[in-house]
């Protein structure tokens, strides 16, 4: 057995071609997911009882059922029940957003609850209403505690990403795969693609332990 | 809409299901037990002060932490056999690529646990004579992993949910023989969102069951 990286350092660019499709999957899902946390999250704790249980129950859903199965789901059941044209681009990004909303809306609730009840009271008492206690006052504490978990899901979510090329998206894992086959060489073309994804999640990982560890030393709590 | 609804074929192929459902279980109870296991060694090893224990470990872990667990299996099934000349089946690729993502995740775990008892906790042991290994098996572990417990069940969670990308290296589990019958019959809609409802009906209960753990050992630790 001889290494030989030559066949998959030649298609470097195809490859840097799905990693740039991957963080376009990755930060599209991210801009439609967080802001669906934050909705679902807040109908969650909402005292309107329907509305609470029906947050709740599609969290529950989002997160205990396997990303693969929901990717499928919308790829293959959705178009036909509501007749409507998915590509596996906007497959990819319905189904991920969905999917990182249910796991985002859990990090909003644990960070809005971390909260002192007091703030609230005090929000109350010089004559906020509760959407703007929520807005002026709940909301950016809570979120500067969510930092860290925002990010270990994140990283999560772009890990979670190669599931695209099973429905033939041209993320960074299909063009591996397209290669390895073209070329023969699986063994070079998964291992170039493992390092770069590695690379590319262990400095962000870095990153997350970089900002967890200043904001424990300015006394900033945070939450999971 | 010219769309058949038959939601009889799902009833009537319940076998097949249950067939891929215990797929399912099997990887999932191979590779959470295998995986936590060698999860706890791993998780020691990174917290002994000797380089040539805690070095390789970190490498381990840091691994397989930061690559995505399908490009794991994928090269356990496709690069692997090259390189070792082992030949992996698709349960033996997609068992080891979930194996080593569940050793390095729980490591992480059983670490954060370890470090989260008291020293004094280390002290009390050698002043009543104990070694290093009596203190870590018999004060510290019972402790810790009581702790740990929840973070541990999550993980079991995620892991149960990554069986499925065994499907992609055609391992027969749950999704593979959904997707069978879709192919066969026809129709997707019935029968992917019966495999969603099954991985619902099975975790459900015991995402349930964690949260009342977590309540109950909170309650424990006040």
């Amino acid at each position: 057995m001889e290494w030989d990286f030559t066949p998959a350092l030649n298609n470097i660019d195809i490859l840097l071609l799905g990693l740039v499709n991957t963080l376009k999957i990755t930060g599209l899902s991210l801009c439609f997911g967080i802001p669906l946390g934050l909705l679902m999250a807040l109908s969650r704790l909402s005292e309107f009882r329907p509305l609470s249980m029906l947050a709740a129950f599609i969290i529950e859903f989002f997160r205990t059922t396997p990303p693969l199965v929901q990717l499928f789901w919308f790829f293959f059941a959705f178009p036909i029940l509501f007749n409507v044209n998915m590509t596996p681009f906007t497959t990819a990004i319905v189904t991920f957003s969905i999917q990182s909303s249910a796991f985002f809306a859990e990090i909003f609730r644990s960070g809005i609850q971390s909260i002192d009840r007091g703030q609230w009271e005090g929000a109350r008492a010089i004559g906020m209403t509760r959407n703007q206690s929520l807005r002026r006052i709940i909301l950016p504490q809570a979120v500067k505690r969510m930092i860290p978990a925002f990010m270990e899901r994140s990283i999560e979510l772009l890990k979670t990403t190669t599931l695209v090329s099973t429905i033939a998206y041209t993320d960074l894992m299909y063009q591996a795969n397209d290669i390895a086959q073209k070329t023969f060489r699986p063994l070079e073309v998964y291992t170039v693609v493992a390092l770069i994804y590695f690379v590319l999640i262990f400095c962000f990982s870095q990153l997350s332990i970089v900002i967890e560890r200043r904001m424990a030393r300015s006394g900033e709590g945070t939450v999971h | 809409m010219e769309y058949n609804w038959d939601f009889a074929t799902i009833f009537l192929n319940w076998r097949v299901y249950w067939f891929g459902l215990q797929g399912t279980l099997l990887m999932f109870a191979v590779t959470v037990t295998l995986g936590m296991f060698g999860g706890l060694i791993i998780g020691v090893l990174r917290y002994l002060k000797h380089p040539l224990a805690a070095w390789p470990a970190r490498t381990f872990v840091e691994i397989f932490r930061n690559t995505p667990v399908l490009v794991q299996i994928i090269w356990f099934y496709y690069a692997f056999p090259i390189l070792t000349g082992i030949e992996t089946s698709p349960f033996l690729a997609a068992a080891l690529g979930i194996t080593l993502n569940t050793m390095a995740f729980s490591a992480e775990i059983y670490r954060a646990g370890i470090q989260s008892i008291d020293k004094g906790q280390w002290e009390a042991g050698k002043a009543i004579g104990m070694n290093f290994r009596q203190t870590l098996w018999r004060i510290i572990m019972p402790v810790a992993l009581k702790r740990v417990l929840p973070a541990l069940t999550n993980r079991g969670i995620e892991v149960f949910k990554m069986s499925t990308l065994a499907s992609v290296v055609a391992y027969v589990e749950t999704l593979n023989q959904a997707k069978l019958i879709a192919d066969l019959n026809y129709n997707p809609i019935e029968s992917y969102t019966a495999v969603a409802l099954i991985f619902f009906v099975v975790l459900f209960p015991i995402v349930q069951a964690t949260y009342a753990l977590e309540r109950v050992l909170k309650r424990g630790d006040e």
